[in-house]
């Protein structure tokens, strides 16, 4: 393995944080060895050439790279991101180097089968190097020529009953937390609802008719592990409008110091003994709680649901049992008015698996007509709520305004009255009004 | 190399095409514990750092070990992964949003020989390849982008200075120490592709020169129009330009204007921006997206500028530890790194973590950044 | 008590494809096709909402017309990576991939 001499990468080789050096090393390695005999369809030392582009990039610090308009295969118009070196004659193992995005199973389990296949593919139609998994949530096959790209999507739907991701003006790749698959926390089945709204928008996933990007993201609970709040144009956050379901003995428990706080998350230090005063009832945003004679008692009316008082003692306390989601619209990152946290649209709705969800959709696809009518090109939903008002998007969904939708109330009293809102309307006859004032 | 056709047939693309499919369905997946006992969990508790057990109302029980890694991973990486899950897992595996694995047993007896074999192995460099540790009250797996393995328009690398940091964090990885977890991000531009907006500490990469303007072969590889529409800022006009005696159609660039987004590159492969000194790395803090106490919040810039080191990016790591260090003498139980800034105020953050304050850091960008300056008597000498 | 989801149906949904519903597809094509190239000498991608103009469509009607363009060979899609723009095929600067034959 001496294709390309890397000092500067080998640095990264040591340090007890696994390696992307060494990793890369041990591909490179075995693509030379190749003990499988595969026919290899791109550069056998694509590997080295990738980490000799990388060096030169660590010796310069500036990227060699340049972005290419391939957009995917026939008939697709996302899911593949063309790239191409600038200095393809002496790497020329990764002259062409596109990246394809792979629709990654909800709540990203996998059985090995499933991934030796992707593995035997990707080794030899591809570079064998990949992001597991990317940020938007697809496994990222990075890293091969344009004749392959046809040839690895036929093998994906053909033998792996597997499509490709979003990119560009489209659907993105939904993702989701864990949810109701190993967390006592969730408040909905977020996994089916990613995977059936994912099958039910194939064809706004994959071919491009929105002004920009538009993100689902699914959190069971409003702890967001997902991120849904900060970065998805739709997301659907899990909460009850119940009661938080409290198991007395389990709260003394915690009292009395047999139960570790939050999970026994915080062990690797001393904190001193639980104190559920200073804790939990003290940390409480809405002052709801309090523990009298050994007993919790919760104003639920009050609670706003932010899941302290359930992360810190998750024996003694559950979300309710009536639950639903939340949805909040218009996140975005800072480009370029800066960052938008999504605004709560829907307060609470059921998440219904029978009726095919009927109830969400009939949030997303007025929203969906809303933006693609009046959307700027690469304008984000968020943007577009900022430049025409919430109120508009209140009226494209046909949801009433409510005190919820906002943190406060508006600071300026420039209200644009509509004309039927006011008693005669505009029209009014000058002449009538001359008969009550002078000139 | 002989081309190996999967059986496409270029000529008759739509010709038993198959489209339209989506993923593949997620209970196909899921281990046998997890489709028995879906919905039905009670609680969860962290056995040790990295080690949880989730319970659930049938007394099942599911035992997850965690570990770290890059999320740049090869397929023989993968296969290793896979082989490990074969052998203790009943050949299930998964991934977390964070790009740690994740591998599950459903007995107790079942836990130490997979933490065994999974922490004897090491890449031949000498660096652990399975990690066990990421959860709590701790620093879990860093989220990023591609940076220099794979983008082009970014301002630092993704996976360099994610291993460097992922070193000297390495202990709070391993422990459950901090007052609350720490969620650490790198986006290698201000694209964010991996969105880096709402992290308790956010490496970004960032430009700080305007692109340069390939006058000789614009009009020869791009559309000026286009690249004057892929400008946010409006700052890029058409331009006739005197080359070698000819008057050549080009654009021009309002220095001042520019925000060093890269778009224009994207665009047109003649105005590139990377450039070697100019660019680096800014920092942020104090970010969060659970409403847990608190309401989300957006990271805010503590540092305007780091360098490019490589290959470890000291300066950077310095500054993140520093912060981290002080963080975890300074906060309370349960504080976010941003809630903990907020009660002692930023006036007391800069002091405490010893962290300049210069102008680069009052917001002028747009109308948000009038909601950002001081508008009380309340502040701290 | 806080009404969660509305039944209502946008003003929009009523007022799809104006008038336009009768053309055959064959004219909208060359609608398309005709004004692409008109544009050709300075510009040859253009945005969904370019192509929707041209039809005077909605965009889920001019959807469809553009995807059967796509799959027929006519329209092309090219990508930013965050945008997809659309373009007569095999028109523009950068209409091939790099240094490859198409």
């Amino acid at each position: 393995m001496t294709k390309h001499k890397t000092p500067l990468l080998d640095e990264l080789e040591s340090g007890p944080w696994p390696s992307f050096v060494s990793d890369m090393k041990q591909e490179a390695e075995a693509r030379a060895k190749n003990v499988n005999n595969v026919e290899y369809q791109i550069p056998v030392d694509v590997v080295e050439d990738l980490m000799g582009v990388l060096e030169l990039s660590f010796a310069e610090g500036e990227t060699h790279w340049k972005h290419g308009g391939i957009v995917g295969v026939f008939g697709y118009g996302g899911g593949v991101i063309g790239r191409y070196c600038d200095q393809p004659q002496k790497f020329p193992g990764v002259a062409h180097f596109h990246t394809m995005r792979v629709n990654q199973p909800a709540g990203k389990f996998y059985k090995t089968d499933y991934l030796r296949q992707l593995c035997d593919l990707w080794d030899f139609r591809g570079s064998g190097l990949t992001n597991m998994h990317g940020s938007t949530g697809d496994i990222i096959l990075l890293g091969t020529t344009t004749p392959q790209l046809e040839e690895i999507f036929y093998e994906l739907t053909h033998n792996m009953n597997q499509d490709l991701g979003g990119s560009g003006s489209n659907l993105r790749t939904p993702s989701d937390c864990i949810g109701q698959a190993r967390c006592e926390w969730a408040c909905y089945d977020t996994q089916d609802l990613c995977y059936q709204l994912t099958l039910d928008y194939q064809d706004e996933l994959h071919r491009p008719a929105f002004p920009y990007k538009f993100k689902f993201k699914f959190d069971g609970c409003p702890n967001c592990c997902v991120a849904s709040i900060a970065r998805a144009d739709m997301a659907f956050v899990g909460t009850w409008k119940d009661e938080i379901r409290i198991d007395q003995e389990a709260v003394k428990a915690y009292v009395g110091g047999e139960l570790k706080p939050n999970g026994n998350a915080h062990a690797g230090r001393d904190w001193g003994k639980f104190d559920i005063e200073k804790e939990v009832i003290n940390l409480c945003p809405t002052e709801c709680m309090r523990y009298e004679n050994g007993k919790l008692e919760i104003n639920n009316r009050e609670c706003t649901r932010c899941m302290h008082c359930i992360n810190v003692m998750p024996r003694a306390l559950r979300p309710g049992s009536q639950t639903g989601c939340s949805i909040l619209v218009g996140a975005k990152a800072p480009i370029l008015d800066g960052a938008q946290m999504g605004s709560l649209l829907v307060p609470f709705v059921e998440v219904n698996k029978e009726s095919g969800y009927e109830e969400i959709k009939d949030v997303i696809e007025p929203i969906w007509d809303w933006w693609m009518e009046e959307g700027k090109n690469r304008e984000r939903l968020g943007e577009l709520m900022k430049r025409r008002g919430f109120q508009q998007l209140l009226e494209a969904t046909g949801i009433e305004p409510m005190p919820q939708h906002v943190s406060e109330p508006r600071h300026n009293p420039y209200i644009f009255w509509k004309e039927e809102e006011v008693e005669g309307g505009f029209d009014r006859d000058i002449n009538e009004f001359r008969k009550r004032h002078q000139r | 190399m002989a081309f190996i056709s999967s059986g496409y047939d270029p000529e008759k693309p739509m010709e038993n095409r198959i489209t339209d499919i989506g993923p593949r369905k997620y209970d196909k997946f899921y281990p046998p514990v997890i489709a028995k006992n879906k919905g039905k969990w009670l609680y969860h508790e962290i056995l040790e750092p990295g080690v949880l057990v989730h319970v659930s109302e049938t007394g099942d029980e599911v035992y997850t070990v965690r570990v770290g890694g890059a999320r740049f991973m090869s397929v023989s990486l993968i296969r290793e992964i896979c082989d490990i899950a074969d052998k203790h897992c009943e050949g299930y595996v998964r991934w977390t949003t964070r790009n740690n694995v994740e591998f599950m047993v459903d007995g107790k007896d079942k836990v130490k020989p997979l933490i065994d074999d999974l922490e004897s192995r090491k890449f031949n460099g000498g660096s652990n390849k399975f990690p066990v540790g990421g959860t709590g009250a701790g620093i879990t797996n860093i989220i990023h982008t591609q940076g220099w393995i794979h983008c082009h328009t970014p301002a630092t690398d993704a996976s360099g200075p994610v291993k460097a940091t992922m070193d000297v964090l390495y202990d709070d990885f391993k422990d459950m120490r901090l007052p609350a977890q720490l969620r650490v991000s790198l986006a290698c531009c201000l694209n964010m592709c991996g969105a880096v907006h709402c992290s308790d500490i956010a490496m970004l990469g960032y430009h700080r020169k305007p692109p340069l303007i390939d006058h000789e072969y614009l009009d020869k590889m791009c559309e000026i129009p286009l690249a004057i529409a892929s400008c946010p800022t409006a700052a890029i006009k058409p331009k006739k330009v005197e080359f070698d005696g000819k008057t050549l159609n080009s654009v021009e660039v309002n220095n001042s204007r520019c925000m060093f987004c890269g778009n224009c590159y994207t665009m047109c492969p003649c105005l590139p921006l990377a450039d070697g000194p100019g660019d680096g790395i800014v920092l942020m803090v104090g970010g969060k997206v659970s409403n847990s106490r608190t309401a989300p919040k957006f990271s805010k810039v503590a540092v305007a500028f780091l360098p490019n080191t490589a290959p470890r990016w000291p300066e950077t790591t310095d500054a993140i530890k520093k912060i981290v260090e002080v963080y975890a003498t300074d906060a309370r139980k349960y504080e976010r790194l941003g809630e903990w800034a907020e009660r002692i105020g930023w006036e007391r953050f800069f002091e405490k973590c010893e962290l300049e304050f210069t102008h680069h850091l009052i917001d002028d960008f747009r109308d948000p950044a009038y909601y950002t300056w001081r508008q009380t008597t309340n502040f701290k000498f | 008590m806080i009404t969660a989801v509305g039944r209502h149906i946008p003003a929009a949904a009523f007022s799809y494809c104006k008038g336009i519903v009768e053309m055959e597809y064959e004219e909208q094509k060359q609608m398309v096709i005709d004004a692409l190239k008109k544009k050709e000498k300075t510009k040859t991608k253009f945005y969904f909402s370019d192509l929707a103009k041209i039809l005077d469509m909605k965009p889920r009607e001019a959807k469809k017309i553009v995807n059967k363009m796509v799959e027929e060979g006519l329209l092309v899609f090219w990508s930013s990576g965050s945008t997809s723009m659309y373009g007569l095929k095999g028109a523009g600067k950068q209409s091939a991939a790099e240094h490859e034959e198409e």
